[in-house]
C-alpha cells in the first residue's frame, strides 16, 4: 500500500517537473489540471457526461460478457467447439475497434444501441479468450467425482463447474472493464453527442490541454475506484474459501 | 434377512481401439468381504472400477450387485461409495458441506444426515475440523474426509482406487488401521485397488492379482484380525503376494513384447 502511494506521488512529481519545462498549452501542471476539473464539477456538467459514459460502459460490458463468457466456456470444455471457433475469435480480435464502431453506426444508426453494440462486440473476443484459457485449467476430475456420487448433469454444472469458472468470470470482468472503457471513449468521439469521449474530442479540437487532461484524470479516477473499491472487495468476498495469497 | 451386497462379475470384456483391456474377467466379492485388486499399470483395474460404478457402459459381460443385474447405461443397482487416489474435494466448500454435497445426491433422508455425519466425523477423528476448508486440511485429513463422504451416503459397496498411494507411509499406515476399524464396525463390502503388495495383504481377506485383463492368481490372507503390521505370518503372505505380483507384471510385459513384435 505504501509502495503504491509512493509510486503515485513520484508520478505526480514527475508530471509537475515536466510541466515546468514545457509550455502550459502542451503540458499543464497537476495543480492547474485539478483546478479545471474542480471548475467543471462546480459547473454541474460533469455528472451528465460521466453518467452517459458509465451507462455505455456498463451496457457494453454486459453485452460483452453475455456473448464472451458462454463462448469462452464452451470452447474451454469442448474440443470440437474450440477447433471450430478459435479462428473466428482471432479474426474478431484482429478487427480494429474503429471498424466495429463505424459498422455499428452505419448499420444501426447514430444511436445508443449502436454504441453499446459496438462496445460489446469489440470487447467480447478478449473476454472469450480470457475465459477459454481459464476454463482449460479447471479440475475435470471433480466431474467424475460428482458423477460417481450420482450428481445430475444440472447439479454438476451448477455446483461443480460454475464455482470453478466464477474466478475466471470475475477476472474477465475486471479485464473487460479495462478494455470497454477505452472503446467507449472512442465510440463516443465517433458518434455520440455527450460523454467523456465527446468532451475529450471537443477540447482536443479547441487544443485545450488542461481540459483534455482534466477529463482524462476524472475518468481514470472513477475507473480506479470501481476497480479497487468495488470489484476487488466483491472478489475477496466471493473467494473467501481460497488459500490466501499474499503479494 | 441381511441384504446381500456382494458383487459378481462374469465374462467382462472391455476393448479400446486396438487393445483388449478386460478379457473375460470373472470376479466375485462376497457380502462384507474386503477384496484387494493388485496389478501392474494397464492391467484394467481402473477400467473395471469405471464399469462397476456406472461411468463406462460400453462393455460386454454381466455385472450383478447382490443378485441384481446392472443394465449397461443405467445406474448400478447398488449405492456406491468411492475413494479416489486424490481426495477430490470441492475446495470452495467446508468439510461438512463437502459431505452434504454427496448426501444431497443420495437417497439418505435429510432427517438422518445429522446423525450420520456425527458418527463418521467422530469415527475418523475429524469432528473438530467440520468447518475447515480442504486447503486447511493435511493430505491424510483430506483423505479421511473423502472417506467420510463415501461412507455418509450409506453405500452398499465401497470402491477404493489407490486411496493411500499419495500419502506418506506413516499417514498411510494410520489410515489403513482406521479403515479396518471402520470396516469392522460397518461391515461394508470393499473393493480396494492398489499396487502395493503389503498394503493389499494387510488389508484384504483376499488379494486378487490381475494381469492382461484377467485374474492371474488369487491369494487368501488367512491371518486373523486385528492384524499387526509387523506380524511374521502376515509378512510371509505378503512375500507370496509380492512374488505373484511380479510374476504377473513380467507375464504382462512378455505379452506386450510379443504383441509389438507381431504387429511389426
Amino acid at each position: 500500500m505504501l509502495l503504491k502511494l509512493g509510486s503515485m506521488l513520484a508520478v505526480v512529481a514527475a508530471w509537475f517537473g515536466l510541466s515546468l519545462l514545457l509550455p502550459a498549452t502542451v503540458l499543464p501542471g497537476p495543480w492547474q489540471t485539478l483546478n479545471v476539473l474542480l471548475e467543471n464539477i462546480a459547473d454541474g456538467q460533469v455528472h451528465q457526461h460521466l453518467l452517459a459514459t458509465l451507462g455505455r460502459v456498463l451496457g457494453g460490458l454486459a453485452l460483452a460478457m453475455a456473448v464472451g463468457v458462454p463462448v469462452g466456456i464452451i470452447m474451454g470444455l469442448n474440443r470440437f467447439a474450440e477447433k471450430t471457433l478459435d479462428v473466428w475469435v482471432m479474426v474478431a480480435l484482429t478487427v480494429p475497434s474503429l471498424c466495429y464502431a463505424i459498422l455499428a453506426f452505419i448499420w444501426i444508426g447514430l444511436n445508443e444501441t449502436a454504441a453499446i453494440v459496438a462496445i460489446g462486440l469489440t470487447s467480447a473476443p478478449s473476454i472469450t479468450i480470457n475465459l477459454w484459457e481459464g476454463v482449460k485449467n479447471i479440475d475435470t476430475r471433480l466431474f467424475k467425482m460428482a458423477r460417481v456420487f450420482n450428481a445430475s448433469r444440472w447439479v454438476i454444472v451448477r455446483r461443480v463447474l460454475f464455482p470453478q469458472v466464477l474466478p475466471y468470470i470475475m477476472a474477465s470482468l475486471r479485464f473487460g472493464l479495462g478494455i470497454v472503457w477505452k472503446i467507449t471513449v472512442l465510440v463516443e468521439l465517433l458518434g455520440r453527442p455527450d460523454g467523456v469521449g465527446f468532451q475529450l474530442f471537443y477540447w482536443y479540437q479547441l487544443a485545450d490541454m488542461a481540459q483534455v487532461l482534466a477529463w482524462t484524470l476524472l475518468f481514470t479516477l472513477v475507473m480506479l475506484f470501481i476497480e479497487l473499491v468495488i470489484l476487488q472487495r466483491l472478489e475477496r468476498r466471493l473467494f473467501a474459501w481460497r488459500p490466501e495469497v499474499r503479494l | 434377512m441381511e441384504a446381500d451386497n456382494g458383487i459378481r462379475v462374469e465374462g467382462l470384456i472391455k476393448e479400446f481401439p486396438g487393445q483388449r483391456v478386460l478379457d473375460g474377467l470373472n470376479l466375485t466379492v462376497g457380502n462384507g468381504e474386503f477384496v484387494c485388486l493388485l496389478g501392474p499399470s494397464g492391467c484394467g483395474k481402473s477400467t473395471l472400477l469405471n464399469i462397476l460404478s456406472g461411468l463406462d457402459s460400453d462393455y460386454r459381460g454381466s455385472v450383478h450387485f447382490g443378485g441384481r443385474p446392472m443394465v449397461p447405461g443405467g445406474k448400478p443397482p447398488a449405492t456406491i461409495g468411492y475413494l479416489f487416489q486424490e481426495p477430490r474435494l470441492l475446495p470452495w466448500l467446508s468439510a461438512e458441506r463437502n459431505v452434504d454435497f454427496a448426501l444431497e445426491n443420495s437417497r439418505v433422508p435429510r432427517s438422518r444426515w445429522g446423525d450420520i455425519k456425527d458418527r463418521y466425523f467422530a469415527l475418523t477423528g475429524l469432528q473438530p475440523f467440520r468447518d475447515y476448508y480442504p486447503h486447511e486440511l493435511s493430505g491424510g485429513m483430506a483423505q479421511r474426509l473423502s472417506l467420510v463422504r463415501a461412507l455418509a451416503i450409506e453405500p452398499d459397496v465401497l470402491f477404493m482406487d489407490e486411496p493411500f498411494s499419495g500419502l506418506d507411509e506413516l499417514t498411510a499406515r494410520r489410515l489403513r488401521v482406521d479403515l479396518l476399524d471402520i470396516w469392522r464396525e460397518t461391515g461394508k463390502t470393499i473393493l480396494f485397488i492398489t499396487h502395493n503388495s503389503y498394503e493389499a495383504t494387510f488389508l484384504g481377506d483376499r488379494v486378487v492379482v490381475l494381469s492382461q485383463g484377467g485374474i492371474h492368481n488369487q491369494i487368501s490372507v488367512d491371518v486373523p484380525r486385528p492384524r499387526d503390521y509387523d506380524d511374521a505370518a502376515l509378512f510371509q503372505v505378503g512375500k507370496t503376494v509380492s512374488a505373484t505380483f511380479i510374476e504377473a507384471a513380467e507375464a504382462a510385459e512378455r505379452a506386450r513384447a510379443r504383441g509389438t513384435r507381431s504387429s511389426h
